[in-house]
């Protein structure tokens, strides 16, 4: 049994907030076992038809109930349900004697092992099964139904919830909370659409029991038991105290239209140009003089001050078609970023002289750093092609583990490095960012990460090499603060967040910052740092 | 009958999933013709089916190849330009 304040932690969905009675929905009821049929193929295939059509109907059905934004959803669907190669595989199934709820079961299976591992279509899978359940479920004259109340005010607690589970939320449903799934699950796209307040990939979610009185948090990224609308985690306000952050925010951009629409905003500069959305859909390597003439108008239309670009960041989970990369087992530890020099070396060198020109042409100061570089010899090389190629001050990006502990080796060849928190935060806990059901690992205010970007900015600032962060951390405004506070001398967001960014880095001073930090320090998981830093925040503000 | 090819990129940012894969083989039905598609250099498969347009796992910028089954070329060509516009995200 949960004691009363128990904190739950996941990852929030929305803006509002909930407190309501826990509804716990019922685990599916259980379909037959496995079976073999009679000998009768003909009856199978029929049923099979049969039930298809009735689950086909019913979906339809719960498209209508659901409203516009799932109807795309359902008619996807549909059609994988009636896809005829799908049919084909599962009649298959039934010659070699299994019944036709078995069959179709066996045959998402056969498409489930092909999808594996493959992170775009895991989230769909997981709708493919639940279509194939159904059908098994129409067989066996088994209803799936999750009888959520229609009346009264409830959140709604389960596993995670399928479209055909969303469509049936009834004018009860106030908040949900799912144990599995993450911000990209079917869950939280329809509860955003909805503007139901919810907290998904919530573990602790499991102990929560039918009658329990629960807070719905999302700006906290908690559940709150017991918890009353008066305990929900605020959205900070911050006020600007002086005109200038205490250090720069610049922006992150990929494409010309970024660029123009960076300037537009305060931002000081470009704290990261990820520059291989220029090649992802050119078939061809691009000549240098059109490499260079992109590169320049970019750099023309960026927002004033330094501009970083990073070299080509793709490998085999992004591949850019001229440079024919293989498929490997596990992209993220595989060739990728800088490592590509071993094969394209040439292709990198262009890079850098485009780069050159670029920057002779549009008369701006340019920043070049390698992405995924994990050791000092692949530092100094890059080190080495990019003052050869051109006038640049040079840095890498810090996101493997290894590589912290070379950057004091690197005093005098590194002029900056930037630090890539997702990535970072990848290898350092062992967590595929892909797989939404380590999103809790991921969460920046994890203490381990806090201290790792610390040494960081500490072992930057003894070697005199300027410190940035570019990762999605360095978008929300109080993480900024918590950054500026550990030392890093700038950060770069993501363009629609560099005004709040600039405005809580305006609100503090240098020392209030390094509190905060502090602060953040004292907690023992993601949720008390996060807590800590924020109530620290709190009581600046309230000076 | 004459078979018209062509190549097709894929420039949505998650790949070929469920709903370009729904919106080709809806169009390939509506057209009645046979139409097949595959990764450059291999083998191709039959439009007929969203979950193999999905097992061929095409990811943001790669090239696929497109075949029509069709003696009128402009239907083929505007199918094939039909099926790129899907593949934009």
């Amino acid at each position: 049994m949960l004691d009363s304040g128990t904190i739950l932690t996941g990852m929030g969905v929305g803006l509002g907030s909930v407190a309501a009675e826990v509804f716990r929905v019922k685990p599916l009821a259980s379909l037959p076992n496995a079976a073999k049929h009679s000998g009768d193929e003909a009856l199978e295939t029929e049923s099979l038809k049969t039930a298809i059509a009735a689950v086909s109907l019913e979906m339809n059905g719960l498209a209508e109930k659901a409203g516009e934004t799932s109807a795309e959803i359902f008619e996807a669907l549909i059609m994988l349900l009636e896809d005829e190669e799908l049919f084909d595989t599962a009649s298959a199934q039934i010659s070699q004697g299994w019944n036709a709820g078995t069959a179709f079961i066996n045959a998402v299976e056969e498409y489930a092992d092909i999808f594996a591992g493959d992170a775009t279509f895991e989230e769909r899978l997981n709708d493919i099964r639940d279509l194939a359940r159904r059908v098994a479920a129409s067989i066996a004259g088994i209803s799936l139904g999750l009888d959520i109340p229609t009346t009264g005010r409830f959140v709604i607690v389960g596993e995670d919830f399928s479209p055909a589970d969303t469509a049936q939320f009834t004018q009860a449903v106030v908040g949900v909370v799912t144990i599995q799934g993450g911000p990209t699950s079917h869950t939280a796209i329809i509860c955003r659409s909805k503007s139901i307040p919810a907290v998904v990939s919530c573990q602790q979610a499991k102990d929560l029991v039918d009658g329990m009185q629960v807070l719905v948090d999302p700006v906290g990224d908690r559940v709150v038991v017991d918890g009353q609308e008066s305990d929900i985690t605020e959205a900070l306000s911050f006020i600007a105290k002086s005109e200038d952050p205490i250090i720069p925010v610049r922006a992150n951009i990929g494409s010309l239209e970024d660029a123009i629409a960076a300037s537009a905003s305060a931002a000081e500069g470009v704290g990261l140009f990820r520059t291989e959305l220029l090649y992802l859909s050119a078939k061809t390597q691009p000549t240098k003089q059109s490499q260079a003439a992109s590169y320049t108008e970019i750099l023309k239309a960026a927002p004033a001050g330094p501009i970083v670009v990073r070299t080509i960041d793709a490998g085999s989970d992004k591949p850019v078609p001229f440079l024919d990369m293989g498929d490997e087992e596990n992209p993220a530890l595989g060739v990728r970023g800088y490592r590509l020099i071993e094969n394209h070396r040439d292709f990198i060198v262009d890079q850098l002289e485009s780069l050159e020109i670029a920057r002779e042409q549009s008369g701006r100061e340019v920043w070049v750093m390698a992405p995924m570089v994990s050791t000092y010899s692949e530092a100094i090389e890059f080190a080495a092609l990019a003052r050869k190629a051109g006038n640049f001050k040079v840095g890498i990006m810090v996101e493997t583990p290894s590589i912290v502990y070379q950057i004091a080796q690197l005093a005098g060849v590194l002029d900056f490095i930037s630090v890539g928190t997702n990535d970072l935060s990848q290898y350092l806990f062992a967590a595929d960012r892909m797989n939404p059901s380590l999103g809790a690992m991921l969460n920046p205010w994890q203490p381990a990460l806090l201290r790792a970007l610390e040494q960081i900015a500490t072992v930057c600032q003894e070697a005199g090499v300027s410190s940035g962060v570019c990762g999605e951390s360095a978008s929300d405004p109080a993480f900024a603060v918590v950054l500026a506070g550990m030392g890093f001398q700038s950060v770069s967001s993501s363009r629609s967040q560099v005004g709040i960014v600039r405005q809580a880095l305006s609100s503090v001073t240098k020392q209030q910052a390094k509190e905060v930090f502090e602060a953040a320090l004292t907690g023992l998981d993601a949720d008390q740092a996060k807590s800590a830093a924020l109530a620290a925040l709190a009581a600046i503000s309230a000076k | 009958m004459a078979t018209i090819n062509g190549s097709v990129t894929v420039l949505d940012p998650i790949g070929l999933h469920a709903r370009p894969a729904g919106q080709i083989v809806k169009l390939v039905k509506e057209s009645g013709l046979e139409v097949r598609i595959g990764k450059a250099g291999q083998e191709l498969a039959k439009a007929n089916s969203p979950l193999r347009m999905m097992a061929l796992k095409a990811k943001t910028g790669e090239e696929l190849t497109i075949e029509v089954d069709s003696d009128d070329e402009a239907v083929a060509t505007a199918l094939i330009a039909q099926v790129q516009d899907f593949l934009k995200g």
